[in-house]
């Protein structure tokens, strides 16, 4: 009953209905599938330490955490109190520069 | 080693019941397995796939988004998207015992049941091993043999021996985690003198004779024949703000000091150069008495080199230590060998004593070793043959350190140059110990092949960077000099070559290698300013040594008796040998003082500024414990 870790990645169909794929989860896979996500997350994290993003956030997490108590706080919660704050605090030129990265991998993908 | 675990936040950590489930009834055998199918992905981060090319996707809905979790018992991908795109909990939630499963991304673990990340030591070295074994397959990071067999001379031949265990250091980290929590920042408050303390100041002081033009202390050295090499670091140690602070107050003299009497004391001749320098008197000054004291405080050392302004520093810190009084009775012990004992509370130790963290790995069980190793300056290696070497590229490895890379090329003016930073990177990149080196791994009871990587654990005060431009072959029994151009920022942040940025970065949050958070913050800054740059020019016995000094925001030139001003273009061009940099932000803390009197603390911005009012002010002869 207990299948190995390292089996093939058969996609265990659920009962579930798959929905189609949107053009956006096609980028993603196009992107990883080439490594280029990996340079740009990469890269995203080089742009948000070097603004002070991460230590922002960190900052956060802390008086979050020091609020709720250490014992009483996920990281599930911790993520979901944290993310919208932490989209917002993204400066626009580094997501402009991530814009702009993305669109020449698909122009170079396209050609 | 099992006193690291002791220290390690995981020993504060309890495994939710979901775990200790799962590892009563499995064991540890799914971390083995699931060690063969760890990715390292650059610089060292860990992802789980099969093979390279494929694309994790939710078993369920067939997206690759958010988080993505991978069963731990079955292998079933499920992703996390909350609030609603949560396959990986329904999987657990409809198949008992599935509670954990392990991100994708980072390889770590979570409870699914508790939504939280748990921690499994056994997890953890399961991991450290795959990204060990990774490395150290890499190929191109065994340690360079330098060009045509010669290896950088190498002050440390002692450093073996000073290794401080890190039981040892964890024992006396835990005596002293009390005394630790008292000492805490002080602010900065203005010293501004009471009436009676101006009685004090006017009557029992000398006001500093200021000619307008050059900045207090600024004095030309003699040459006494070849001596270039002392006058260059005698320089950088009278403006070095701290130590200047300590003698300038009067905290070691020729009155006070015990060993005065019994032998020479490089501390009474460095306070002689003290007042000397500060006299207002800008005729150059010869430093002879310190010359022929510190000739026979160094004739004691065997297999002293002469005329390297680097071996000259070393051995003169460690004089000045030696007759410091220290309180600890380790430091007392270590005399000779050690210039950078983390208890000692001489003057020199506050100032630049640093400790080094290296993590050596064994590449069959995963086991770490760590020692601590105290120093008081950071000896650097040059990048070997920058831009015609062709293996940087090759291999695994340039990926691994591609995001590394990435830094240092932005801090340099023109692609391929060497730059301190780029030093840097590689003093605290991962090296292959290889067949010759074997570690003997606790765990194993075996020599085995090891992946050792550097960090900086405790950063000094005052740091000083000595690049490595001598080289000695024992093969050839001949020395070389290196002329190559390094690049150094006046700015430095220092915050990545932590050891707790850089065990993060390489392994990710693996409880079994990151240190108490109290530690941790005990990191007052790491931003630093230069401010004393040592040159070397010339060939490898001929040379000549020279520095340059920042007073005030200029930049000044001392070769031997001449001073001049230069400009910041002049410095960046110099061809560095030792760098001196200084916290931006100079915190002492109130333990350091003994009056009782806090409002005394001091906090010096930018290091450049002194009140003249410390030269001789009675009140402050307690200030600063010695
Ligand atoms: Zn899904
Ligand atoms: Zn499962
Ligand atoms: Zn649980
Ligand atoms: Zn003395
Ligand atoms: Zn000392
Ligand atoms: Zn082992």
């Amino acid at each position: 009953m207990r299948a190995s870790i390292n089996r093939p990645p058969t996609p265990d169909v659920d009962e579930e209905k798959r929905d189609e794929p949107t053009l956006q989860d096609i980028i993603n896979i196009k992107l990883i599938e080439s490594g280029e996500k990996e340079n740009l997350k990469e890269l995203l994290r080089e742009r948000l330490i070097e603004c002070g993003w991460r230590d922002e956030l960190k900052a956060q997490c802390r008086a979050l955490m020091r609020k709720r108590g250490r014992s009483n706080t996920t990281v599930d919660e911790l993520v979901r109190n944290i993310t919208p704050k932490g989209r917002a605090m993204v400066p626009d030129d580094i997501k402009a520069e991530l814009l702009q990265r993305i669109q020449s991998f698909l122009m170079s993908v396209a050609l | 080693m099992t006193s690291l675990r002791k220290r390690s936040v995981g020993d504060e950590y309890k495994p939710c019941q979901h775990l200790l489930n799962y590892k009563a009834r499995h064991g540890v055998r799914g971390f083995h397995i699931l060690q063969k199918c760890l990715r390292i992905r650059p610089p060292g981060r860990v992802s789980i796939k099969r093979d390279e090319k494929e694309v994790q996707r939710c078993a369920s809905c067939g997206r690759a988004r958010g988080r993505l979790y991978a069963c731990l018992l079955c292998a079933t991908i499920g992703c996390w998207v909350p609030p609603d795109m949560m396959h990986a909990r329904s999987h657990a939630l409809s198949r008992p015992g599935h509670d954990l499963v392990v991100d994708v991304d980072r390889a770590e673990l979570f409870c699914c049941i508790c939504n939280d990340q748990v921690y499994d030591p056994d997890f953890d070295r399961a991991v450290i091993c795959a990204q060990s074994a990774a490395l150290y397959s890499a190929g191109s990071i065994v340690k360079e043999e330098g060009v045509n067999g010669f290896t950088g001379v190498s002050l440390r031949t002692d450093r073996e021996k000073c290794l401080i265990d890190m039981d040892q250091y964890m024992l006396d980290g835990s005596k002293k985690s009390e005394k630790r929590r008292k000492t805490r920042r002080v602010e900065y408050r203005p010293w501004v003198p009471s009436p009676e303390e101006q009685v004090v100041l006017r009557h029992r002081s000398t006001p500093l004779v200021e000619d307008g033009s050059l900045p207090s202390g600024l004095r030309g050295l003699n040459n006494l024949g070849s001596t270039c090499f002392m006058n260059s670091v005698l320089q950088a140690l009278l403006h070095t703000p701290p130590l200047r602070n300590y003698f300038l107050s009067d905290r070691h003299n020729r009155t006070l000091c015990q060993h005065r009497a019994s032998h020479i004391c490089l501390g009474c001749e460095m306070d002689a150069v003290f007042s000397a320098a500060f006299s207002g008197d800008r005729t150059p000054y010869s430093p002879a008495q310190f010359l022929y004291s510190w000739w026979r405080h160094a004739s004691n050392l065997a297999g002293y080199e002469q005329q390297d302004a680097h071996e000259f520093f070393i051995s003169t810190v460690n004089g000045i230590h030696a007759n410091s009084g220290t309180t600890s009775p380790r430091a007392k012990h270590s005399q000779s060998s050690s210039a950078g004992d983390m208890d000692c509370r001489c003057i020199i130790h506050r100032v630049f004593s640093g400790l080094l963290r290296s993590d050596v790995t064994c590449i069959i069980c995963g086991f770490t070793s760590t020692t601590f190793d105290p120093c008081v300056d950071i000896s650097l290696d040059l990048e070997p043959n920058i831009g015609s070497d062709k293996s940087f590229t090759d291999s695994n490895l340039a990926n691994i350190e591609s995001g590394r890379e990435l830094k240092g090329a932005s801090g340099s003016a023109f692609p391929g140059a060497s730059t301190l930073l780029g030093c840097l990177d590689r003093f605290t990149r991962p090296e292959k110990l290889g067949v010759k080196e074997k570690f003997f791994c606790k765990n194993c009871q075996l020599p085995q092949e090891s992946i050792k990587q550097m960090s900086i654990r405790k950063l000094p005060l005052v740091l000083c960077f000595h690049i490595k431009r001598f080289e000695h072959s024992s093969m050839r029994n001949a020395s070389r000099k290196i002329d190559r151009y390094v690049q150094f920022p006046f700015s430095l942040d220092m915050a990545s070559y932590l050891s707790s940025s850089i065990v993060r970065l390489r392994h990710g949050n693996r409880l079994l290698l990151i240190e108490n958070e109290g530690y941790e913050q005990q990191v007052p800054s790491s931003e630093f300013e230069l401010f004393a740059v040592i040159t070397h020019s010339g060939k490898l016995d001929a040379g000549h040594y020279i520095t340059f000094l920042r007073l005030g925001g200029q930049w000044y030139k001392c070769d031997d008796a001449w001073i001049t001003s230069v400009s910041d273009e002049v410095v960046r061009a110099s061809q560095g040998y030792m760098l001196f940099y200084v916290q931006k932000t100079l915190c002492y803390k109130a333990s350091e003082f003994s009056t009782g009197r806090e409002n005394y603390c001091w906090i010096e911005q930018n290091g450049n500024h002194f009140n003249p009012g410390f030269l001789s002010n009675p009140l402050l002869e307690n200030g600063v414990s010695a």
